[in-house]
């Protein structure tokens, strides 16, 4: 990796870590929203300095979709989704706080004292990349990549009929 | 070094993400962190294609697995809220102690 690399991936992963904790500091819910496809943007930025462009690509643009379509539920579902009033959205903070700074730290000391195996500095180029993934995804694990496909039809079949509305039955 | 870096902002990522679904009131709110734990994840995954294994093309179909995952939980988390939504007319936690039995 070269040190540029080293510095975009520092840069943008501490945009992800702000971002995603905006997500959950901010009473607009529109803006947590936006602030989560920020950190999933910087994300993205992460995977092209790994050279992954790819998936660094397919997440930014994923993201973009899958987050505007959130905001517009939050509209839809929010009490308050521009946080005009002081409502308190939140509850159990002390506990929320202890869990999520315990598995973090717990999950940051499995990363830094487990002995990894040297870095490998070269990537394969991006046009390799793209040709060997899909070699991978049409032969060996061609029954996985099958297996995403038919759980993402079964999950729309899914998701239409539980939100289908049924007639209200008399008590 | 690079692994480093990226191991840590993963294990950041998901503690805020785990923070986020507990505390939480709202159903969309908690997907959100779900989404940031996934994305935790996926970041891992992609420094261990990148640094340890970069043939290894399994770790990459992971990825888009995991990708898969997050749309899949986004799909179906928002079938369930507008079900909620239509009977309920909310998507508060708080108020659906009725989903509990004897409540």
């Amino acid at each position: 990796m070269t040190p540029l690399q080293l510095l975009f991936l520092g840069v943008f992963g501490l945009a992800a870590i702000w971002f995603g904790w905006r997500v959950f500091r901010t009473k607009s819910m529109v803006r947590s929203a936006l602030s989560l496809l920020a950190a999933m943007v910087a994300l993205g930025g992460m995977f092209l300095a790994l050279d992954a462009e790819f998936l660094g690509v397919l997440q930014i643009m994923m993201m973009a979709g899958e987050m505007s379509i959130m905001a517009f539920f939050m509209m839809m579902y929010m009490m308050d989704p521009g946080g005009m009033s002081s409502m308190n959205m939140t509850h159990q903070q002390r506990p929320a706080a202890a869990v999520g700074i315990g598995a973090g730290v717990l999950v940051l000391a499995l990363a830094l004292l487990t002995p990894w195996p040297p870095a490998q500095a070269l990537a394969p180029s991006a046009t390799q990349q793209n040709h060997d993934l899909g070699i991978e995804l049409m032969t060996r694990s061609m029954m996985i990549f099958e297996t995403a496909g038919t759980s993402i039809l079964v999950a729309m079949i899914a998701a239409v009929a539980t939100a289908l509305a049924y007639p209200q039955q008399p008590d | 070094m690079a692994l480093t870096i990226c191991l840590s902002i993963a294990a950041v990522l998901f503690g805020i993400g785990l923070y986020g679904v507990i505390s939480q009131t709202n159903l969309v709110m908690i997907m959100m962190g779900v989404e940031l734990m996934l994305a935790a994840a996926m970041l891992n995954l992609v420094a261990f294609w990148r640094l340890l294994h970069p043939h290894t093309y399994a770790l990459q179909l992971f990825v888009l697995v995991v990708m898969t995952v997050m749309a899949l939980e986004a799909a179906v988390g928002f079938a369930l809220a507008t079900q909620r939504f239509r009977s309920r007319g909310s998507v508060e936690v708080e108020e659906a102690a009725d989903l509990k039995e004897n409540a």
